[in-house]
């Protein structure tokens, strides 16, 4: 043993570097060694230059060195002898040579070692010999390069490290990227904005950067006070092998959230659909916890929630109808998409207003450096996307949009059905982002939807979504920034009736939301990140108005009086790193709902069924005078615990409080639903959750696995009489009962995030039960007992699989089966009205038949050559490969005095599609 | 409201599951095996006239067995004031009438029922309404055929709530005149000749109802009744249709707009719910059995119009409703076949079971009898299809 080595080993284990330089050397080496042992080489190194090799001989007893060094610098040499080997190696400015096995040491002293110094052991700037093939040279060059962040001697114990992530290529920020240093084990990840805060005490460290769709990179810094580091990444090309929910690999374990999806929109790229577009609801639908009443149904029911209980967002703004044609497409054009997360337990105290899920949409940022394009034809319909630089990396625009011509395949077929009706939809978004400085940037988006259809009939129908979001987001210092955010929603539709003149009618309704938020994110020490911040929406509702068409039309024009309401919250939460392996985060929503004048209310006689007959009196209530108050605490508590680097327990307890409700008294969400504040006779919905999971990472966080169980309650959420009368209703409340709900079920998940071979499989056992006992017995369904809801089906079994044969040609699959829905059955016949009539059951005491479902798709991609014109993609697909002919619904009809069961099948055969993609 | 049904939307699914190749297949599932019986009430107490009311029981869904009437109850009307009216069983079985009377329009009124079985049922008191009269039954004719609707007001604006039946009757003309039949084993020239005109006879089975609650007067305006193809074979001669109206309470009113979107369309996703739905009858002595049917009291008022095949446009072409019955088939009796068959027994074999008719006899170019043209009966006699009694409004 020449050198020892364990006191420096102790002194410098604080910080593992992955392999970092001396200066650069003055001497080389040269000489030429054929399967040598190691120590002959540091003998020549030694002789022939002025380095010091430190090693361990036992430890390199079996290392043999090849090569052919002629006149290399020392790091050279160290680099290609130690090249594919277990060992690393580090060189201080001293020209010592340290080689240890698996980790390289930090030659660098800590910043505070002598706390006079104050320039720390930077190495200079320097590129490696050898860098890895295909990068960019820029990135390499970050990578190797080493920051020194903030000038020393303030003597901080923790330091701030800020900055913003963003794509070298276009200048858009990364979403969701993490950058953390293994050891101390402290990260961050980045927000919408691509910004990330990071607090830790000076020192040298490795920062290492992971994301979807981005190259992994790093970058070595020296903290020595608080500063800013931008950082520009890769986009990775071929993203196949990052089909990843999570963006950083070990956040299934280690990370705080539970009951959290998050999907990018090139994972959802993969999944088939129906129509060869890119579908988000459908994706998200396979996640475990999520599930749907049918096929053509875009509505959500999360975790035994109803449809109405999601908040879905779209860049923060409220979506009420997310859905087109009838919920064959999703409203949302999946070029502009930068993700979407999903959160179906711990719900972070920044959201409220829904019961059950957030579904928080985002778009992503035009490019900031230069002109581009892309777009798809479908069978159904095309969009095209433009994006570019306002100012050259500073702001920048995207506008999509989105057209069917399934109106034109109509027209086309020979038949009188189809000759009559019309369908049509289109969809537009711009967004603009623009940095005016360091400390400032601000966001517009804007979205508007529009469907239109006539059935074979003479009524037509319409709706729209409009939102606008502007955002204003301002760092104060390093460790607090803020974020204004300004939205407004819109949701209207019509229905429109004029062949017979003395009927000829339109039924309009229309929901504006306005709203006004601004949320800070505290960083005071690695252990505390503090979320605060304050927020109100008024909602402006025009619940529904009747008025005659022509001057022919007898109809009586009638007006619902309109209905306001503010919503107001205040939030404050704390995730607290108790220690390494302990974290709890503990957050607070206060919400206070007002139901605002001018209105006029009924009050009904207390314990009778309401109806028309128990009104006692009617209360009149002047302009922005408060006629209901509800408010109450919602509390987000969750906790982990680590029990090793690869597993983990995590659980939380999360309230949530709604008071805006839906109401629609079919089994899926359809475009005539219509949305209802609380009010004196209508209670907000309030709901609890429990949940505890078990999180398990196998080969090296390849794998995730997780099981999350749940227990949740549901209070006052709206059902309906039989046969309630919903549209252009005067007292609604007479047809509403409240319902109590009981939702529980355990998923079961395990995703595969690299490989050829990856994609994720769930499976979930789940209950979801209704009861309403209401005081009066004619209210009662099914006698007051719990029965299952519309969507109770208790087991779901999803597979989303893909295989990539090369880089350009992969093929995905798509694996679904669940239990059938509920569903009312006939139990007898009788006879009357000179027809036969039928008796049904219970309320959905039977079930349809179970649901099978496999899909096939096959991407190929265009050549990968960088510089190229128009890059483009083919996408084949099968929809529905097996033809299994899955009950869209069933229903029964009395024909002719006949009563007959049919199911129908929307998709009965395998539907092939292709879809054309580029991007320019 | 009327202009804003859901099955619009039913229509959509069925366009959109046509063309993506999606199908409608029956689905009857085995889970219906043993259907609860409960009492089904069905009529109206009529305020001014007979009333009848039919008591018959719930059965399986899949049975085709007739209808399972409640026989020998005692069924009876009665006042707040204990009043009572006895219906008594008429010759259909299930079936209980009233003698005409009138009730008074200040009284509310009840049906009370105590079957064979021991139990009693009753339904709950309601309003007398008393219903205005048709003002017109106008029809026209476009390319999708004929149309018939109902014109009805109230001054008063009392009525609101409207519920119409018809009974349409038209004329069948059969194609073939028999010149012989079939008796005693024996072909014989034809001594009762076969009806050459029967009368069709059908109720409605579809609910109709309409509420003028949205408007500011109490009028029904050209409410469509019944839409008959151009080709109906009702319009083939002579048609009739009877209208009958009925003023209904808003409950009554509800149960059978439920009624009707429970039975004329369930299922689909954008449909609403089955109901649990039952009327207004409970049975007293066990509170928990379900009963169904609705007993309002209330007036009729009916109207009938006749039209024409000469009044209907000279291009449309009704339908004979023998299309399928030509052309005849023939039956020989002169096969040379070793051994020849007996002609006897040839006739015997086909037409002694009744199903199938001789209608006229053939010959040869020689002359010689070879055998005779035929049918099944219910393209030769009318009376499979209607009756042959004229009926006594038909001009």
């Amino acid at each position: 043993m020449k050198h020892v080595y364990p006191a420096l080993l102790a002194l410098f284990s604080l910080f593992f570097g992955f392999a970092s330089y001396g200066q650069q050397a003055e001497k080389t080496v040269t000489g030429t060694f054929t399967h040598l042992p190691f120590e002959q080489l540091v003998r020549q190194v030694e002789a022939q230059t002025s380095y010091k090799v430190y090693f361990d001989p036992a430890v390199v007893d079996s290392l043999f060195v090849t090569l052919d060094a002629r006149a290399w610098p020392v790091q050279a040499v160290f680099y290609q002898a130690l090249q594919n080997t277990v060992f690393k190696f580090a060189i201080d400015d001293e020209h010592r040579v340290f080689v240890t096995k698996d980790v390289a040491i930090n030659p660098a002293l800590a910043d505070d070692f002598y706390q006079t110094r104050t320039t720390a052991a930077v190495a200079a700037e320097e590129t490696e010999p050898t860098g890895p093939s295909g990068r960019s040279h820029l990135v390499s060059v970050s990578e190797y390069k080493v920051y020194t962040i903030g000038t020393g001697g303030s003597g901080a114990s923790r330091v701030t490290l800020a900055g913003h992530i963003r794509d070298q290529k276009s200048g858009e920020p990364v979403i969701g990227a993490s950058i953390y240093s293994e050891s101390p084990n402290i990260g961050a990840s980045t927000d919408q904005f691509g910004s990330f805060s990071l607090t830790m005490p000076p020192g040298r460290y490795d920062l290492k950067i992971r994301g979807v769709g981005i190259k992994n990179t790093k970058r070595q810094v020296v903290l020595q006070g608080n500063g800013k580091l931008e950082i520009e990444v890769e986009e990775d090309i071929v993203t196949l092998k990052e089909v990843v929910v999570e963006a950083e690999k070990d956040k299934n374990v280690s990370g705080m959230q539970m009951g959290v999806e998050k999907l990018d929109i090139k994972t959802m790229r993969q999944v088939p659909t129906a129509f060869g577009e890119t579908d988000i609801l459908r994706v998200v639908m396979t996640l475990p916890g999520v599930k749907t009443v049918g096929e053509g149904s875009t509505g959500l029911n999360v975790r035994g929630g109803a449809t109405d209980q999601n908040l879905i967002l779209f860049n923060d703004a409220t979506i009420y109808n997310p859905s087109h044609l009838f919920g064959f497409f999703s409203a949302f054009n999946p070029d502009i998409l930068q993700g979407v997360e999903l959160y179906k337990s711990a719900i972070p105290a920044k959201y409220g207003g829904r019961l059950s899920s957030v579904l928080d949409i985002t778009t992503r940022e035009g490019n900031k450096k230069k002109i581009g394009g892309s777009g798809g034809i479908g069978p159904l319909t095309s969009r095209l996307t433009l994006e570019g630089p306002l100012v050259k990396d500073k702001s920048s625009f995207i506008v999509s949009g989105r057209a069917s011509y399934s109106d034109w395949i109509l027209k086309q077929l020979d038949d009188k059905n189809f000759a009559q009706s019309s369908a049509a939809f289109y969809d537009i978004t711009a967004h603009i982002s623009h940095e005016i400085n360091d400390k400032n940037s601000i966001y517009a988006t804007g979205y508007f939807s529009s469907d239109r259809f006539r059935l074979a009939s003479d009524t037509s129908y319409h709706y729209t979504n409009q939102t606008a979001t502007l955002k204003w987001r301002h760092n104060f210092t390093n460790q607090l920034y803020g974020v204004l955010t300004g939205t407004y929603s819109h949701y209207d539709y019509d229905v429109t009736s004029q062949n017979n003149p003395v009927t000829a009618s339109q039924l309009k309704y229309a929901i504006n939301q306005g709203g006004l938020r601004a949320d800070f994110s505290y960083f005071p020490n690695s252990r505390h990140t503090v979320d605060f911040g304050v927020s109100s929406q008024l909602y402006v509702i025009d619940p529904g108005s009747l008025l005659p068409r022509g001057e022919a039309s007898l109809i009586r024009p009638d007006v619902l009086g309109q209905e306001r309401g503010l919503e107001s919250a205040l939030y404050v939460s704390d995730r607290f790193d108790i220690t390494p392996r302990f974290s709890v985060s503990a957050g607070l929503r206060y919400s206070l709902f007002q139901a605002l004048g001018p209105r006029s209310v009924y009050q009904y006689a207390p314990g009778e069924s309401r109806s028309e007959a128990s009104i006692t009196d009617t209360v009149s209530y002047g302009s922005n005078k408060v006629l209901a108050t509800y408010h109450g605490p919602e509390y987000r508590l969750s906790a982990r615990y680590s029990l090793n680097d690869h597993s983990s327990v995590k659980a939380s307890y999360t309230r949530t409080r709604q008071y805006i409700h839906q109401l629609s008294n079919t089994a899926s969400v359809s475009p005539t639903d219509v949305w209802k504040l609380s009010d004196n006779n209508i209670r907000p919905q309030v709901g609890d959750q429990y949940s505890v999971g078990y999180y398990r990472n196998f080969k090296n966080n390849t794998i995730e696995t997780s099981v999350e169980t749940y227990y949740k309650t549901l209070n006052d959420f709206v059902d309906y009489k039989s046969g309630a009368t919903l549209v252009l209703n005067h007292h609604i409340e007479t047809d509403i009962i409240n319902a109590q709900g009981k939702a529980y079920g355990v998923e079961v998940f395990v995703k595969k995030l690299t490989g050829k071979l990856n994609g994720w499989v769930g499976y979930t056992y789940s209950r979801s039960l209704v009861q309403v006992n209401a005081a009066v017995t004619e209210d009662m369904v099914n006698g007051g007992t719990y029965y299952p809801s519309n969507f109770d089906k208790p087991h779901d079994f999803n597979l989303v699989g893909n295989y990539r044969f090369s880089r350009r040609f992969s093929t995905s699959l798509n694996f679904n089966y669940s239990t059938g829905r509920p569903i009312t059955l006939p139990l007898a016949k009788y006879y009357i009205g000179n027809s036969l009539r039928v008796l049904y059951s219970d309320r959905n005491a039977y079930r349809v038949p179970d649901y099978l479902r496999l899909d096939l798709a096959i991407n190929i991609e265009g050549s990968h050559k960088v510089k190229k014109l128009a890059h483009s993609s083919w996408t084949v697909g099968v929809y529905n490969l097996t033809g299994r002919r899955n009950p869209y619904s069933v229903y029964f009809k009395s024909v002719n005095g006949q009563i007959k069961g049919y199911q129908l099948s929307i998709f009965g055969n395998p539907i092939p599609t292709v879809t054309y993609n580029f991007k320019f | 409201m009327r202009t804003f049904t859901f099955p619009v939307r039913w229509a959509f699914l069925s366009v959109l599951a046509l063309w993506l190749a999606g199908c409608t297949d029956p689905y009857m599932p085995d889970v219906i095996t043993s259907p609860p019986s409960y009492l089904v009430v069905d009529g109206f107490i009529n305020s001014q006239g007979v009333t009848t009311i039919k008591l018959s029981r719930t059965y399986a869904v899949a049975s085709k067995a007739a209808v399972p009437v409640e026989t020998r109850a005692t069924v009876y009307i009665e006042d707040e004031a204990g009043t009572r009216q006895l219906l008594t069983e008429s010759s259909v079985k299930g079936t209980y009438a009233s003698v005409a009377h009138t009730l008074n329009t200040a009284r509310k009124y009840r049906l009370h029922i105590n079957t064979l079985a021991g139990r009693e049922y009753v339904s709950d008191y309601v309003p007398v309404k008393t219903t205005p009269p048709i003002d017109s039954l106008p029809w026209r004719t476009d390319n999708n055929g004929l149309s018939i609707y109902v014109n009805a007001h109230d001054a008063t604006n009392a009525t609101q709530y409207y519920r119409w039946e018809y009974v349409e009757t038209w004329e069948i003309n059969p194609i073939y005149r028999p010149s012989v039949e079939y008796v005693n084993n024996r072909m014989r020239d034809i001594v009762v000749p076969y009806p050459s005109i029967c009368w069709g006879n059908a109720a409605s089975t579809i609910i109709q109802i309409d509420k003028t609650t949205a408007l500011t007067q109490d009028i029904v305006s050209d409410f469509r009744l019944r839409l008959l193809p151009i080709n109906s074979d009702l319009l083939n001669s002579q048609y009739s249709i009877l209208v009958q109206q009925y003023a209904l309470t808003r409950e009554e009113y509800a149960y059978w707009e439920l009624l009707r979107k429970n039975t004329e369309s369930i299922g689909s996703l954008f449909d609403p719910q089955p109901a649990q739905l039952t009327g207004n009858v409970h049975c007293i002595s066990s509170p928990d059995e379900i009963t169904l049917g609705f007993i309002g009291a209330h007036s009729l008022s009916q109207r009938r119009i006749f039209i024409r095949r000469q009044d209907l446009p000279a291009n449309w072409r009704p339908r004979t409703g023998y299309e399928s019955c030509m052309p005849p088939d023939s039956v020989f009796i002169d096969r040379p076949a070793p051994p020849p068959p007996n002609p006897a027994f040839i006739l015997q074999g086909a037409f002694a079971g009744g199903a199938f008719l001789p209608i006229e006899e053939l010959y040869s170019q020689r002359g010689v009898l070879i055998g005779y043209t035929a049918k099944s009966k219910d393209c030769i006699d009318c009376r499979t299809r209607g009756t042959s009694v004229k009926p006594s409004f038909w001009p």
